[in-house]
């Protein structure tokens, strides 16, 4: 490979742009704190830099450079129409160097409130999990009464979790145990029903094959059932997790303390959106991180496929 | 005694609301150490045979005897393989192996079962893909993989439901020749019980050939396999006994067949 086409990309261009734009005067009165923004697309350009210099396989790079793409060309957009032409309120949107300067700032703050939220979604999810699995499994193998709770799952699993939080107010002693119960609630259903159908489409050969190894029922039920419905339940801890989080936010910006919803709803409400901003932009990554997690967990545990 | 003793064996079963006579009035037994296979054209049947031998299908009348004893259900006196999917694809090479040895015989240390696993792996030429998954190996090489379980897991019957059917005609052959080789080095032979639709691979493997007619299926004929063992393929193929033989079975075959045509006179054979 030249060393033009190793290093002369889109990305590299836009990020050239996203420089140039400070030739433009400020139209806003307050500092645009462009040398955030600019620290932050320099460490990507420099981690890119360094991967084009060294990788042996440039073109495993093309999706991290056509991403980098999208995020310059976004913050150029950004910038532009903040600080540089004034296209929109100023107060509802600050320049992005001022939301990544907030974020560093707000980092200590921000942490406790991350945990928070993520101690709540454990709870939650960890207990649809123990219950919803183990209990789909026998509820899978007695075809009977699996055939009954499957109607019955798809009628609670298709009311929207969210009206259960006036309800577990009334219910429960405090704010922490309804979000608890609602995020339980909103993942059981998807894990319940995946594992159920998970153990329903197990390849009757493989049920034989245990049958003839003489494979007790325990047994075959932790060895074999479990392992062979494993790929549809990870497609169910998938949609319960994402409707976790969905339930988690709204949850804490309905009646939380603490937590990453109440941050957002908090600072909104005072009118302080540079803060909503970081907010969101927080949940943003926090939800991918732990998918990202997700992911691996779900490639180790299902390798032999 | 017979080590399998079959006596008027039928089997009906429910299919979309309507009954299915698979077999009927099968009858005949195999002796310890004998190598036998089954044959017949597909839906003759012979897969349901195994199946009750196995133990997961009971008898509709009749019986089946184990040294003398009626069946009763699936055991570990049995090793089987079946066509596909005899392996769990969650499980190594080595993983399947041990899984199956450790079921038959409880007394063994884990170390000890892999130690017999490693062992049996290496048998079938699998050394060196013990740590694979099923799905990370061939067909004949699941293959491979689920006669070392059934030869690991000691038993004295081994059930085979055409278990090279599903796999190319060269690694069928090197199968055939593995199996065959593998069942002969036993101190004692095991008592096979072998499904096909291949009469080549009947004669080859074994020492009497069954041969079941469909509709419902029965057995047509028994007929003893005269060459000596051990037995060399290519030396086999070309000698003029093997011929007459083979030809001889093969008029048989669809006699047999054609029989059935003129009982049931809507009934087309090609």
């Amino acid at each position: 490979m030249t060393f033009k086409k190793r290093f002369f990309k889109i990305s590299r261009l836009l990020f050239a742009l996203l420089c140039l734009t400070q030739l433009i005067p400020n139209k806003i009165d307050k500092p645009d704190e462009f040398l955030y923004t600019l620290g932050f697309a320099a460490i990507i350009e420099i981690a890119l830099i360094a991967a084009d210099a060294f990788s042996r396989k440039p073109e495993t790079l093309n999706l991290p450079h056509d991403i980098a793409a999208f995020l310059y060309a976004l913050l150029i957009v950004w910038i532009l129409a903040t600080a540089k032409l004034s296209l929109l309120k100023e107060m509802l949107f600050p320049p992005p160097g001022v939301v990544f300067k907030q974020l560093i700032t707000d980092i200590p703050q921000l942490l406790p409130h991350i945990g928070s939220s993520l101690a709540l979604v454990g709870k939650g999810y960890a207990l649809a999990l123990a219950i919803a699995v183990p209990l789909g499994l026998i509820l899978g193998t007695a075809v009977r009464a699996g055939n009954a709770a499957t109607y019955i799952s798809k009628f609670i699993g298709s009311i929207p979790p969210v009206v259960y939080i006036p309800y577990g107010i009334a219910l429960l002693p405090s704010f922490r145990a309804v979000s608890v119960m609602v995020i339980f609630l909103a993942s059981f259903w998807p894990i319940l029903a995946a594992t159920m159908s998970g153990v329903l489409y197990i390849d009757k050969r493989i049920t034989d094959s245990a049958q003839v190894l003489n494979v007790g029922k325990t047994e075959t039920l932790c060895k074999i059932i479990l392992p062979a419905s494993l790929p549809q339940i990870f497609t169910g801890m998938g949609q319960g997790l994402t409707v976790s989080f969905i339930l988690l936010t709204s949850a804490e910006m309905i009646g939380a303390r603490n937590g990453m919803g109440y941050y957002v709803k908090n600072y909104s409400d005072l009118g302080n959106y540079t803060r909503t901003i970081v907010g969101v932009l927080i949940i943003g990554i926090v939800i991918s991180v732990v998918f990202f997690v997700f992911n691996k967990l779900q490639k180790f545990a299902l390798r032999w496929r | 005694m017979p080590k399998i003793d079959i006596q008027n064996l039928g089997v009906t079963y429910e299919e979309r609301g309507e009954l299915f006579t698979a077999l009927q009035g099968v009858t005949f037994s195999v002796d310890e150490g004998e190598f036998v296979s089954v044959i017949g054209s597909s839906g003759c049947g012979k897969s349901t045979l195994l199946s009750v031998l196995e133990g997961l299908r009971a008898p509709t009348s009749g019986a089946v005897l184990i040294d003398g004893k009626p069946l009763t259900g699936t055991g570990l006196d049995r090793g089987v393989v079946f066509q596909q999917y005899s392996l769990f694809p969650w499980m190594t090479a080595r993983g399947n192996v041990a899984f199956g040895i450790k079921q038959a015989r409880k007394d063994l240390t884990r170390k000890r079962i892999l130690e017999i696993a490693d062992e049996y792996l290496e048998k079938v030429g699998l050394a060196d893909a013990s740590s694979r998954y099923p799905s990370r190996l061939s067909g004949g090489m699941q293959q491979r993989v689920a006669i070392a379980r059934a030869l690991a897991m000691d038993t004295d019957i081994l059930l085979m439901d055409e278990p090279f059917g599903a796999v190319d005609a060269k690694n069928r052959v090197i199968l055939q020749e593995l199996l065959l080789r593998l069942w002969q080095n036993e101190q004692k032979h095991k008592t096979v019980v072998f499904i096909t639709h291949d009469i080549d691979e009947a004669i080859f493997l074994s020492d009497r050939v069954i041969m079941l007619t469909e509709s419902p299926g029965t057995v047509a004929k028994d007929i003893s396999v005269p060459f000596p063992r051990p037995r060399e393929r290519s030396a086999l193929l070309h000698s003029p006994d093997y011929a007459d033989f083979r030809g001889n079975l093969t008029t048989l075959f669809f006699d047999s067949e054609s029989k059935i045509g003129e009982t049931e006179d809507d009934w087309v054979v090609i």
